[in-house]
């Protein structure tokens, strides 16, 4: 995977790109905006992350002139600001996540690969967490190379879940997963369903998480 | 006041030795009178002064309701030619007057006090013949005490009147200044607009001073606010730094027996990046030009909350949970955020390992609500307003905050109208901590 970090904060991108290639990423480095455009157009990253607080044009700005020669890789803003008004401009300006400094490694890092994920999502039928590995085309499951023995039910829920990754997921989206289910299906079969489910992922080096009251979250296993 | 206190009572005086002296010479003028009469009957024809008074003429001199009336007329050589002859021990005696000319004065007369008129009258050959007429002071006392009382009466009816106009001028005349400090009293660092108290022309530079200091606090209080920002914005890209670096360390090869002191590093990093935030919380909840009448819900509000912390790495069996209902507001999403996370995170440091968190919004008839409950100690009732100040710990408190939560958290709640309580749990042991806000207002009608 290749990553564009633009920030202009010296040690901040020695630190945060080593971070990134300890995860065995390609990652190149700029502290201005201007060039971004073009290096987007020559390489073909998988990622930009952007700070909004540069020298010369501000990261808005950058993300505005990347955004507006058409260019569709994800973006990840990170800032010192977190003025909710900054959030809605990034997020409006076609940034597809945001990460408030401080921030912690891993949560650098888990965001940049769903956003990488979700990306792929749209663009290929592999989705790739840990060693689970899900074919949408072929509506197969695998852990390395073995594949699951999934259900129906099971399958459409793995697929739910996996295209958001990093996220928690209310029970009611859940239940809309899968077109096995009635509409009034009860909390208690999907409890049974997703117990049953992860019993067959977490080999995989991912876990799924019951967050109370709120819903369920499947990530890797840090 | 003064002025009236000692002008009074001098006026009066005045007025009384004015009145009194008139009066005085209103009856000396009678009393002259009675002598020019006397004069009148002085025949000198025959070389030698002679005067001849009738019964009835004497009984005519001598009228007077209240006083006695003596007289005595002289010839120049000082012999009595008519009228009382005791007249001529009075004390003092005054000099003989030259002809045409009277004198006034008080005299005694065997311990009697009399008013006393002497006019020389011309007896031939250039010697006046003297003529002295005296009463007693019964009419000039009653005259006196009429006057006096007069005056005095008069006097305290002025005093009286002038005082009530007084105090009614005063009245009016500060009633601008009690309504500008009612206003004034309603003032503090938040609320610095200029007086808008309609005051007399006397009292607006007192105005114009007043909003001329409002604007330098003003600036004041917006300089330091802005330096509490920047200074948590800028603390906020080195510490970033600092934790990168310390979580990098981490995740390469190193000897095992760093990693404790790693992560004591890591954990003061991340609270010192959480004081910064808190800090700027702080500055910013004390900002009024921020809306706090944002439409929103707070459930949205502890969802997204809930998204953060599922990331989060909490402590050893710290479960935390929600049970959220429709709670519309209006509010600031991001203070309210703030706010939030707050409670959370002091529950999280001071509930200990496996405690169970709960966030819970909801609606009831006072309004929406927010509260999050934790099975920790909890604080005792008698510490818990004190919970709420800032940098206050509990007694009991061994956590890892920084003891601005809870602060920040209640300066939030005020700051939009609302209310933070500090409460017992549902069951058991622990604290809840529960934002009450009012009720929305209607909404505005569309334009």
């Amino acid at each position: 995977m290749r990553i564009l970090l633009v920030e202009d904060d010296d040690h901040l991108v020695e630190t945060t790109a080593r971070a990134l290639r300890s995860q065995g990423w390609v990652v190149d480095c700029t502290a201005r905006g201007e060039p971004v455009p073009r290096s987007l157009r020559e390489d073909a990253y998988d990622l930009l992350i952007l700070d909004i607080g540069l020298a010369g044009i501000d990261g808005f700005e950058t993300l505005r002139r990347v955004r507006a020669e058409g260019i569709a890789v994800p973006v990840l803003i990170l800032t010192a600001r977190d003025a909710v008004e900054d959030r809605v401009r990034g997020l409006e300006g076609g940034a597809d996540d945001y990460l408030v400094k401080p921030f912690a490694l891993t949560e650098l890092v888990a965001r940049a690969r769903a956003l990488v994920r979700r990306s792929q999502a749209r663009t290929s039928n592999q989705l790739q967490l840990a060693r689970l590995r899900i074919d949408q085309e072929a509506r197969r499951a695998y852990i390395e190379d073995e594949p699951l023995a999934l259900s129906a039910r099971e399958w459409d829920v793995l697929g739910f879940l996996m295209a958001r990754a990093g996220k928690v997921v209310p029970k009611e989206h859940i239940a809309l997963a899968s077109n096995a289910w009635d509409q009034g299906v009860s909390d208690n079969a999907i409890e049974v369903c997703l117990s049953r489910l992860r019993a067959k992922i977490e080999p995989g080096g991912v876990q799924l998480r019951t967050v109370r009251g709120l819903g369920y979250l499947l990530e890797e296993i840090a | 006041m003064l002025p009236l206190l000692v002008g009074l009572p001098l006026l009066g005086v005045g007025l009384y030795q004015q009145v009194q002296s008139s009066a005085q010479s209103w009856l000396d003028e009678g009393l002259e009178d009675t002598a020019l009469t006397l004069a009148g009957q002085i025949d000198t024809r025959s070389g030698e002064p002679r005067i001849e008074i009738s019964a009835t003429m004497d009984r005519a001199l001598r009228f007077d309701r209240q006083d006695d009336v003596f007289y005595l007329v002289l010839s120049p050589s000082g012999q009595v030619l008519q009228g009382d002859a005791g007249l001529a021990d009075l004390q003092p005696r005054p000099d003989a007057r030259p002809a045409g000319r009277s004198w006034y004065g008080d005299v005694k007369l065997r311990d009697r006090d009399l008013r006393l008129v002497q006019l020389g009258h011309d007896c031939g050959g250039g010697s006046a013949c003297q003529i002295l007429v005296a009463e007693t002071l019964h009419k000039r006392d009653a005259l006196q005490r009429q006057i006096g009382t007069l005056v005095a009466l008069n006097g305290a009816g002025l005093a009286l009147l002038l005082a009530l106009a007084g105090w009614w001028a005063i009245r009016q005349g500060l009633s601008p200044l009690t309504g500008l400090s009612a206003e004034l009293e309603h003032r503090d660092l938040h609320r610095l607009t200029p007086l808008e108290a309609r005051l007399p022309r006397e009292l607006v530079p007192l105005q114009l001073a007043f909003n001329r200091l409002f604007e330098r606090l003003a600036r004041a209080a917006g300089a330091q606010r802005e330096f509490l920002a920047d200074a948590a914005h800028q603390l906020r890209t080195p510490l970033t730094s600092l934790q990168t670096e310390i979580e990098l360390a981490m995740l390469e090869p190193h000897d095992q027996r760093m990693d404790p002191l790693l992560q004591r590093l890591r954990h003061r990093v991340v609270r010192s990046a959480r004081l910064a935030q808190q800090l700027l919380s702080l500055a910013r909840a004390e900002d009024r030009s921020v809306d706090v009448q944002q439409r929103l819900d707070l459930r949205d509000i502890a969802t997204e909350s809930g998204q953060d912390w599922a990331h989060r790495t909490l402590p050893s069996d710290v479960d935390l949970g929600f049970e959220l209902a429709e709670a519309p507001a209006q509010g600031h999403a991001f203070l309210l955020r703030e706010l939030l996370e707050n409670l959370i995170h002091n529950a999280v440091s001071y509930a200990g390992s496996g405690a169970r968190i709960t966030v819970r919004c909801g609606t009831d008839a006072d309004g929406s609500w927010l509260e999050v409950e934790d099975n920790g100690p909890g604080i005792p009732l008698a510490e818990r307003a004190t919970a709420m100040q800032r940098f206050r710990r509990g007694s009991s408190a061994t956590g890892s905050g920084s003891g601005l939560g809870l602060a920040i958290a209640a300066d939030i709640a005020a700051r939009h109208g609302g209310r933070l309580d500090l409460l017992d749990a549902h069951a058991g042991p622990g604290l809840r901590a529960r934002l009450s806000l009012p009720p929305q207002q209607p909404a505005p009608p569309a334009a």
